[in-house]
Parts: C-alpha cells; sequence; structure tokens
C-alpha cells in the first residue's frame, strides 16, 4: 500500500502533534477506502477481461436503486464522521492561551522576518544572507503575524503548523513549543527571494530567554548572524 | 430519420487548404484547430516543467536564476490551465457535442470561430510577456495580490498577462453560450436530455460553471489592471484595499475552474468503460444526478484554498469539500459497476482509462486529507499540494485527455493510431507520472514549500528530487512516444471504418471522418445507445 509510505513527521509542538495523529487515522481510512476501490478495479479488470473469441454479449444491466442509494450513503457517513474528527481537531489547534509564555510579533516582508517582543524592545531583523535567529520560551507562545508588504506564510514544518502574514491585518498562531532549534521558512510565494527567507527558532528555558531578552540588541543580531 | 438540412448554411462552401483552416466556420475543423493549439500549448507549459525539475534536480542554482524560475512555473501552471485543459475541453466538446446531439453544427458557428481566435490571440499574447524587457509574469498562476500589483510586479509581462487571460476568458464564455444553445436547441428527433451521452452531460454542467465562474475572473482580472494602471485600490491595503480579495475572486472562479477540467474527462472515461466493457453504464441517472451535485457543490467551496489566511470559515468550507467528495465517489462506484461481469478488452483508450482510474482515486483521496483545515496548516503551500493537485489534474485530466486521443482520433481522422507505441506510451507515461509526483508527497511532508528554485543542502529532499527529476524525463519520453505515434498513424494509420470500437453514441453512425454537417442520416435514438440499439436490432427502420 503506497500510501502508507507517506507519514507526516510527529510534531514538537502539542498542537503539531494533534494534527499529525489526526493526519495518521486520515491515512488509516485512507488506506482501507483506496484499498477497497482499487481492489475492486484491479478485480473487474483481472476477472472480466474478455476471452480470445467469445462474442456474446454481457448481460446488459442498467441499475440498481438500493446498491447506488448504499453507495451514497457509505462514504457520505464516511466524510462526516472525518469532518467530525477533523473539526475537534482544528478547535485544539486553534486555541489561543489566555496568558502565553511569550508573545512574539512577527513581520513578513521581501524578503525577510523581523520579530519583536513586546515590552522588552528586543528586535531581530533576518535578511537574506543574515537569517534571522529568535529564542522562545519553552510552553506556550503567541506569534502575531503581519506583512510590511506582499503575502508571506509563517511556517516552521515541525510546529506541523503555518499561517499567512497579510499586509494591512493580524493573524495568530499558538502554539505549545518543546525545547529545541527549529528552521522555518516563507511558505507563500512572496516574489524573487521566495526560497531565501530561512529563519531558526530555538525554544529554551524561561530563564534563559529573559536573560536573552535583557541582551543589548545590537549585540545579539550580530553575535548569531 | 434524417435532419433537415438547414436552408441557409454558414460556411458551406469553404475555401481548401490553409486558407479553410483559416476562415472555417465548420465546428469539427474549430474542434481540431482548438485540440491541435492545445497539445501546443501543453507541449510548451510542459517543457517549462522541464526546467523547473532539472533546476531543482540538485540543490544549489545550476540551470536558471531565480528570476527565470520563477517566471517558469507562473507560466506553466497557467499555459497549463487556461491555455491547455479549459480550452482542450472546448475543442473536443466542439467536435463531439454537435456529433452527439445529432446536430449538422453548433447554434452560432461565425461565433465559434471567433470564441477560437479569441484563445489563440489570448494565448500569444500571455507568452509574449516573455519577450518583454522584465520577462513574463513571476507570482504563480493565481496571481496572488499585491505581489502582483504594480508596485511589487512593475514589468509589462504582467499587463500582458492580464490582458491575455481576459480574451482567454471571454473567449470561454461565448464558448460556453454557443455550446449550452447547442445542447438546448438542436438535439435530433428522439434524443431526449436523459439520452444524451454523458459526455454531453458532463459538458452541460461544465459549461455552466464557465459562465458562472470565468466572468468573476474577468471582474477580478479588470480590478487588477485598474490597480496597476489607473491607480486604483481594490487590493493594496495601503489605499484601503484587500489583498485576501482578491483570494475569494480568484478562487470563487478557480475551484469550478478544476471541476472544470475534470468533468468533461469524467465524462470521456464514462463513455470508453461501457464500450470496452461491452454494457451500458451502470446507473445512467445517478450519475447525472452526480455530475449535477458536483457542479452545484463546486462554487462553496473556494475558500479551502484559504484556510491558512485566518481570514475565512474553515469549518464550513471544509464540511463542503468533504461532501463533494461523495459525488465522486459514487462514479468510482458506478465505473466499477459498469466493468463489473462486462467482457473487457484494453486497446489504448481503455488502458489510459485505467491509469485515470488508479491515478485520480490517488489524487481524490489526497483531497480529503487537504480538506481537513488542521492538516492543511501542515501541508498547505509545500510540494504535498503539487503532489495533490497533480494527480488530480494529470492523473485525471492528462490521463483522460490521451484516452479521448486514442479513442476518437479515429474519428477525427478516419486513421486508427498504432497500438503498440499506443501501450508503450501508457506504460512510460504510468511509470513517469508517479516517479515525479508520488515522491512530492513526501517532500511536502518533509516540509518543502512550493514555488522555490532552491532548497537546502542535506535536507534530506535531494534524493526524492532526483528522482522525481528523473521520472519527469520519462513523461517527457512518453510524449514524444505519442507525437511518433500521431505523425506515423496519421500517414500510415489503418483505415478507421464508421465504428472501429463498437461503440455506443451517434458520432460512431457517421463516417470518419463525418461529413459537413455530419449525417447523411440518424438512426432512430431510443436510449442513450443509439448505435448500440441499431446494431443488435438491425437496420430495419434506420
Amino acid at each position: 500500500m503506497v500510501l502508507t509510505t507517506s507519514c507526516a513527521p510527529q510534531g514538537s509542538t502539542s498542537q503539531g502533534r494533534e494534527i499529525s495523529s489526526l493526519y495518521d487515522i486520515f491515512l488509516w481510512i485512507a488506506a482501507g477506502v483506496f484499498l477497497v476501490t482499487a481492489g475492486l478495479i484491479a478485480w473487474s479488470i483481472i476477472r472480466y477481461r474478455a476471452k480470445p473469441g467469445d462474442d456474446d454479449l454481457p448481460e446488459q444491466f442498467h441499475q440498481n436503486l438500493k446498491l447506488e442509494v448504499t453507495w451514497f450513503a457509505i462514504p457520505q457517513i464516511l466524510v462526516v464522521v472525518l469532518f467530525v474528527l477533523s473539526a475537534f481537531a482544528l478547535n485544539e489547534v486553534n486555541e489561543e492561551s489566555p496568558e502565553p509564555d511569550a508573545v512574539v510579533d512577527v513581520t513578513g516582508f521581501q524578503w525577510g522576518w523581523r520579530f519583536t517582543y513586546d515590552g522588552s524592545g528586543k528586535e531581530v531583523v533576518g535578511t537574506p544572507q543574515e537569517p534571522a535567529k529568535v529564542l522562545v520560551p519553552v510552553g506556550n507562545v503567541s506569534f502575531v503575524l503581519t506583512s510590511a508588504d506582499v503575502v508571506h506564510s509563517f511556517y516552521v514544518p515541525d510546529f506541523l503548523i503555518k499561517r499567512d502574514a497579510v499586509p494591512g491585518r493580524d493573524t495568530r498562531i499558538d502554539v505549545n513549543v518543546d525545547a529545541g532549534v527549529y528552521d522555518g521558512v516563507c511558505a507563500e510565494f512572496c516574489g524573487l527571494l521566495h526560497a531565501r527567507m530561512p529563519f531558526t527558532i530555538e525554544a529554551v528555558s524561561q530563564e534563559a530567554f529573559q536573560q536573552w531578552l535583557q541582551e543589548p540588541p545590537e549585540g545579539v543580531a550580530r553575535g548569531d548572524g | 430519420m434524417a435532419t433537415a438540412e438547414p436552408a441557409i448554411v454558414a460556411g458551406a462552401h469553404e475555401p481548401r487548404g490553409v486558407a479553410g483552416w483559416l476562415t472555417t466556420v465548420d465546428h469539427k475543423r474549430i474542434g481540431i484547430l482548438y485540440v491541435v493549439t492545445a497539445v501546443g500549448f501543453f507541449i510548451i507549459s510542459g517543457l517549462l516543467s522541464l526546467l523547473m525539475r532539472a533546476e531543482l534536480a540538485q540543490p544549489g542554482l545550476q540551470v536558471v536564476n531565480e528570476s527565470t524560475y520563477n517566471q517558469l512555473f507562473t507560466m506553466h501552471g497557467t499555459g497549463m490551465m487556461f491555455l491547455f485543459a479549459t480550452p482542450l475541453v472546448a475543442g473536443l466538446a466542439n467536435y463531439f457535442v454537435p456529433l452527439h446531439v445529432g446536430a449538422p453544427d453548433v447554434a452560432f458557428p461565425r461565433l465559434n470561430a471567433l470564441t477560437y481566435w479569441l484563445y489563440v490571440l489570448g494565448g500569444v499574447v500571455v507568452f509574449s510577456g516573455f519577450l518583454t524587457a522584465s520577462g513574463a509574469a513571476a507570482f504563480g498562476w493565481t496571481g496572488y495580490a499585491p505581489l502582483s500589483e504594480a508596485t511589487y510586479s512593475p514589468g509589462a509581462g504582467v499587463d500582458l498577462w492580464i490582458i491575455g487571460l481576459i480574451l482567454v476568458g471571454t473567449s470561454s464564455i461565448l464558448g460556453a453560450v454557443n455550446l449550452m444553445a447547442t445542447i438546448f436547441g438542436m438535439r435530433a428527433p428522439g434524443m431526449t436530455m436523459f439520452r444524451l451521452p454523458i459526455f454531453t452531460w458532463n459538458i452541460i454542467v461544465t459549461l455552466t460553471l464557465i459562465m458562472f465562474s470565468f466572468p468573476v475572473l474577468t471582474a477580478a482580472l479588470a480590478a487588477l489592471f485598474i490597480d496597476r494602471n489607473l491607480g486604483g485600490g481594490f487590493f493594496d491595503p495601503t489605499q484601503g484595499g484587500d489583498p485576501i480579495l482578491w483570494q475569494h475572486l480568484f478562487w470563487f472562479f478557480g475551484h469550478p475552474e478544476v471541476y472544470i477540467v475534470i468533468l468533461p474527462f469524467f465524462g470521456v472515461i464514462t463513455e470508453i468503460i461501457p464500450v470496452f466493457s461491452r454494457k451500458p453504464l451502470f446507473g445512467y441517472r445517478g450519475f447525472v444526478f452526480a455530475t449535477l451535485l458536483i457542479g452545484a457543490y463546486s462554487f462553496s467551496v473556494w475558500a479551502h484554498h484559504m484556510f491558512t489566511t485566518g481570514s475565512v470559515n474553515n469549518p464550513f468550507f471544509s464540511a463542503m469539500t468533504m461532501l463533494i467528495a461523495v459525488p465522486t465517489g459514487v462514479k468510482f462506484f458506478s465505473w466499477i459497476a459498469t466493468m463489473w461481469r462486462g467482457k473487457l478488452t484494453f486497446p489504448t483508450p481503455m488502458l489510459f482509462a485505467m491509469g485515470f482510474l488508479f491515478m485520480f482515486l490517488i489524487g481524490g483521496i489526497t483531497g480529503i486529507f487537504v480538506a481537513s483545515p488542521p492538516i492543511d496548516y501542515a501541508v498547505h503551500d509545500t510540494y504535498y499540494v503539487v503532489a495533490h493537485m497533480h494527480y488530480v489534474l494529470f492523473g485525471g485530466t492528462v490521463f483522460a485527455s490521451f484516452a479521448a486521443f486514442y479513442y476518437w482520433i479515429p474519428k477525427m481522422s478516419g486513421r486508427m493510431m498504432g497500438e503498440r507505441l499506443g501501450k508503450l506510451h501508457f506504460w512510460l507515461m504510468l511509470i513517469g507520472f508517479n516517479l515525479t509526483f508520488f515522491p512530492m508527497h513526501q517532500m511536502g511532508l518533509n516540509g518543502m514549500q512550493r514555488r522555490v528554485a532552491d532548497y537546502p543542502a542535506e535536507s534530506g529532499l535531494e534524493v526524492l528530487n532526483a528522482v522525481s527529476t528523473a521520472g519527469s524525463g520519462i513523461v517527457a519520453l512518453s510524449i514524444a512516444v505519442f507525437l511518433f505515434n500521431l505523425f506515423v498513424s496519421m500517414k500510415r494509420g489503418a483505415s478507421a471504418g464508421d465504428d472501429p470500437w463498437q461503440a455506443n453514441t451517434l458520432e460512431w453512425a457517421t463516417s470518419s471522418p463525418p461529413p459537413h454537417h455530419n449525417f447523411k442520416r440518424l438512426p432512430p435514438i431510443r436510449s442513450e445507445r443509439p448505435v448500440f440499439d441499431a446494431r443488435h436490432t438491425g437496420p430495419a427502420d434506420g
């Protein structure tokens, strides 16, 4: 079964794990649907192949209302189940933490990201030559996103979440991050150097994070770059 | 029973040779012009994608720079969607709808010629962007604002892109009106709506989608043009406009567009499977109902392209998108039940139909994944989506296009296509297609975003990309085999006769190719299979 080779990464946020397990459920159901449908097609191809010289017409049946209602109902029920599972996961993933451990304002621009931290005056700006490296505390982090020019999309593959950064409005994602170092990219095509907007987020202890916030901004940007 | 010859017939005396083709108003010739031009744009757009795959074969920039790469994927998508798939539908419908309904031509033959030439003009204008100083449009075929605004994409290539697409869109709208009038006004006696071939039923729904969705695209493009050249502010947030509005308008067109380029090919497959199973389509009325339902649903799913904007009602669009899978599933069961206990043969058209079934099944199933907003948060704008849409549009539309070509070229030309080369074409394309696009699922899950000329080394993406590029070469080879087959078959192919496949529908009740105005006389039409009926009840009252 080819589809099972496509496995989602586990995710480094609780939201990502939620998405990953939803993906796995979808994958199992999809595998079942694929096997049944492809199996029936394959069976028909093999079993009902015409024998050479057999010119009689096969039985000419046209329809069977009961059968047709059944095969309308089964996928209908299946998609309702999938929708409900997906809707529960969506609520979990979209939930905004009332008191996040850090709020990071992120502005996408052609071509880099500006990270600022509420109330601390801390600002880190990345460029294609010198991508931004920022710290967040382990735990609940809110990223509030906007754009200075065109639409970008803030995407950390290990989080299994992305959200667009749209000029003229704020969007937001809330994630509960594990300790670790995570690479991010821009996912929405934004012009010439779209592929050159990487950034790195390191999730560290609250103490280390606070200490980093106190460091003079100039030094950090240069020292890390 | 014969259709009455109209008293005054447009284009009854056309000049010979090239001048005849350039001035023709015959629906069959216009149909062939459409198909040949569409295949031309398929080859051009395909070559662009081969350049992209060559660039992505390994990390780093080797073949093109970023600016060129961005033009390549923009024009690949634009070319394939607007200048190949949609016009190919127009071409096949132009040729076969009048034959299917037993009519001598379309309702408005001169309008028909106009729609074709508008399409050619639009296509040339779109691609002429490559000749401008700043190159062709380079913001993706979706043209997201404000990237497509003058501030960020100042080149003339963008304005040519807009104008060309408005011309092509206008052509589609006019063509839809024309064919709709043909189907509703020119059916032969006995051809009731529930005796129409399924291909033509699918075309009815497709035309409806064109008439409701293309005007929205045209309006959006006009607004973008005004923004760029006349200081409008529709999509510019600094002037009170809204970039998300562009996405709404584009996808209100763009998602029905996906059905515009797949429903006719459901129709093609549904013509082919009964013929080569030697059975009637199982559940004709259910199939028509499912097609109507897909058409209706297709206007309420557009914002599933916008789950990650944070600006749309994700649960609603997720629910509608999952619902649309149901009537599509019904079609699969209809196809399987048609083959069930039949007597199946597998000449090339049927092989491609089988390839369609398996490949479109994979594309349909991954469609359910991306219909779930949380899963979409992970895979949106990654190669996973690229894989999904190519299993739908290549595994679906392109495989079914070749099924249509092998099935109908004998009717259009009077000559059979070579079977051995046809089978070689099929197997090469099946293998090449899967090598190219299956690994993209995993690239996307591993975090490779779309529309990038480069990706980091040692990211685990190198092998997947190398396999994909190798696959694209095999696809290219398979297309070369097809073109060679076409060339040889048109020169030396066996004569097709009226009805080489022992088929069902009216196009097979006339010569190959059909004469001017199509039918000397029509068989009686008492079911959706008049030619089958005539064959099995004898020619008694023909």
